[in-house]
């Protein structure tokens, strides 16, 4: 029996694909939170830590807030729940707009965690494959193999900022907004740094010394891939023609 | 810089921590680190001499027992209230330097507290001067050699005048001038008076300064010897 993880990596890509562009394009809450749903599905079936993502989501609560409180002041709508001095503090649009914006970030995080069920070096493969020229897919895994590494060095920088006497809790919002500038600063020069070591590297063990390329690992679609391919692109154009 | 000298400066008791999902990487710590001491550090990789430094600097808290820097435990302290009273050396100083000016990167800390423009100056030409860090001013800190990064980090944590000070495998990388130097700076801080802990598998440059040697072997204390 084929079960999700063994499915070939461009099968989870174009799912990938198709529940992120629903999620972008579509408004319609009630739809926004189908797609959802079906993003939560799609990527148990496929084997994603679900548990690891739900508690990220968990962060984007407050976001929800802030997004629903401005939209509220700025661009009233509906009824108002909350209002401060005549001010709408908080209507019934700027709550739609809020959870709105939630269902489509989580819509894309979800369908996202589907990739990380397949080897990078498989995207690749199935990329290549496919004719995308291997500079820009090679390209791709290595931002993708980067990621971890620059969220560690972020978490190392801000350590080493309060570790400097620096109190984030009790600095006022300005001051705070110039210390995240700091921690961009090392990331961004460590970035040029690596760059140039990894390509040092890579020439030296004679990357791009013949102009084809060959590979051991050669990925084959089966019967059950072309159809959840043809399917996810169908459901989705569908989907986007009534909602749209 | 807060008169302590020999009343414990850092306390473990019974320390014990593990990484999500691992085993313990440190079991059962107790030691207590003064002030007029130079405590080295050490253990074969992996024992868990970084993760003890982390613990010590709140960076990670314990999962059993407690660690405290002068009476309070670090659980209910911010890493901005442990960074005012012990500095920590990363094994990596490229990962503390966040400006691209060697000046910024020892006033920056000063700015935010709102320390007036003249005492900072003053404060930032005196590290500069005392870390032979003057004539590299106009470099861009990323592109410093690893020993003069390893001064501007040492310079800009001392600038806060902590009372003790942790530091991370500071051999690594420097050549024989170089930890000469090191060595020459360490007696410095400690005349003035600064604690010293150095995590460190670098026998020859912990048995020249260290007055106490902690030896740790799968995260557990096994040798504590003065």
């Amino acid at each position: 029996m084929i079960v999700g993880k063994d499915l070939d990596p461009r099968v989870k890509l174009i799912i990938v694909m198709c529940l992120s562009t629903m999620g972008v394009f579509i408004h319609n809450i009630l739809v926004l939170f189908g797609i959802l749903l079906v993003s939560f599905i799609a990527a148990i079936i496929f084997g994603a830590r679900i548990l690891t993502i739900t508690k990220k989501l968990k962060s984007f609560i407050y976001l929800f807030a802030a997004i629903a409180i401005m939209q509220s002041i700025f661009s009233p709508s509906g009824t108002a729940f909350l209002s401060i001095k005549g001010v709408r503090i908080l209507t019934m649009g700027g709550l739609e707009k809020g959870l709105m914006m939630m269902e489509r970030m989580s819509v894309v995080l979800v369908s996202a965690s589907i990739m990380t069920t397949t080897t990078t070096r498989k995207v690749i493969q199935g990329l290549v494959q496919w004719k995308v020229p291997y500079e820009f897919a090679f390209m791709t895994s290595i931002a993708i193999r980067f990621l971890p590494i620059f969220m560690e060095e972020m978490r190392d920088s801000l350590i080493a900022i309060q570790l400097r006497g620096i109190d984030l809790k009790k600095i006022p919002f300005k001051k705070k907004i110039q210390i995240y500038s700091y921690i961009f600063t090392p990331i961004v020069a460590g970035t040029f740094i690596k760059s140039q070591k990894l390509s040092m590297a890579m020439e030296t063990r004679a990357f791009r010394a013949y102009p084809e390329r060959t590979s051991y690992l050669v990925l084959n679609m089966q019967q059950l891939d072309y159809i959840l391919i043809a399917l996810s692109i169908l459901l989705t154009i569908a989907v986007m023609i009534v909602s749209l | 810089m807060e008169e302590t000298n020999n009343i414990p400066y850092i306390e473990l008791l019974g320390a014990a921590f593990r990484y999500p999902k691992g085993d313990f990487v440190i079991e059962n710590a107790s030691l207590t680190l003064f002030q007029n001491e130079f405590t080295a550090i050490t253990g074969p990789n992996g024992s868990g001499k970084t993760t003890l430094g982390k613990l010590i600097m709140g960076i990670i808290k314990p999962d059993r027992g407690c660690v405290k820097i002068l009476d309070r435990d670090t659980r209910e302290m911010t890493l901005g209230e442990i960074g005012k009273k012990v500095g920590y050396l990363f094994q990596n100083p490229e990962r503390q330097l966040f400006s691209m000016s060697i000046r910024e990167e020892i006033s920056f800390p000063m700015e935010i507290k709102g320390i007036p423009k003249e005492e900072i100056k003053k404060k930032v030409n005196e590290m500069l001067e005392a870390f032979s860090l003057t004539h590299l001013e106009g470099i861009p800190t990323f592109k410093l050699s690893r020993g003069e990064k390893q001064r501007l980090a040492i310079a800009s944590i001392l600038v806060n005048n902590p009372g003790f000070f942790v530091m991370d495998e500071p051999t690594t990388g420097l050549d024989a001038e170089r930890k000469k130097d090191l060595s020459e700076l360490i007696r410095n801080l400690q005349d003035k008076g600064i604690g010293m802990a150095v995590i460190s598998h670098d026998m020859h440059f912990i048995k020249q300064l260290a007055d106490r040697t902690i030896t740790l072997s799968g995260g557990k204390i096994i040798d504590d010897s003065r």
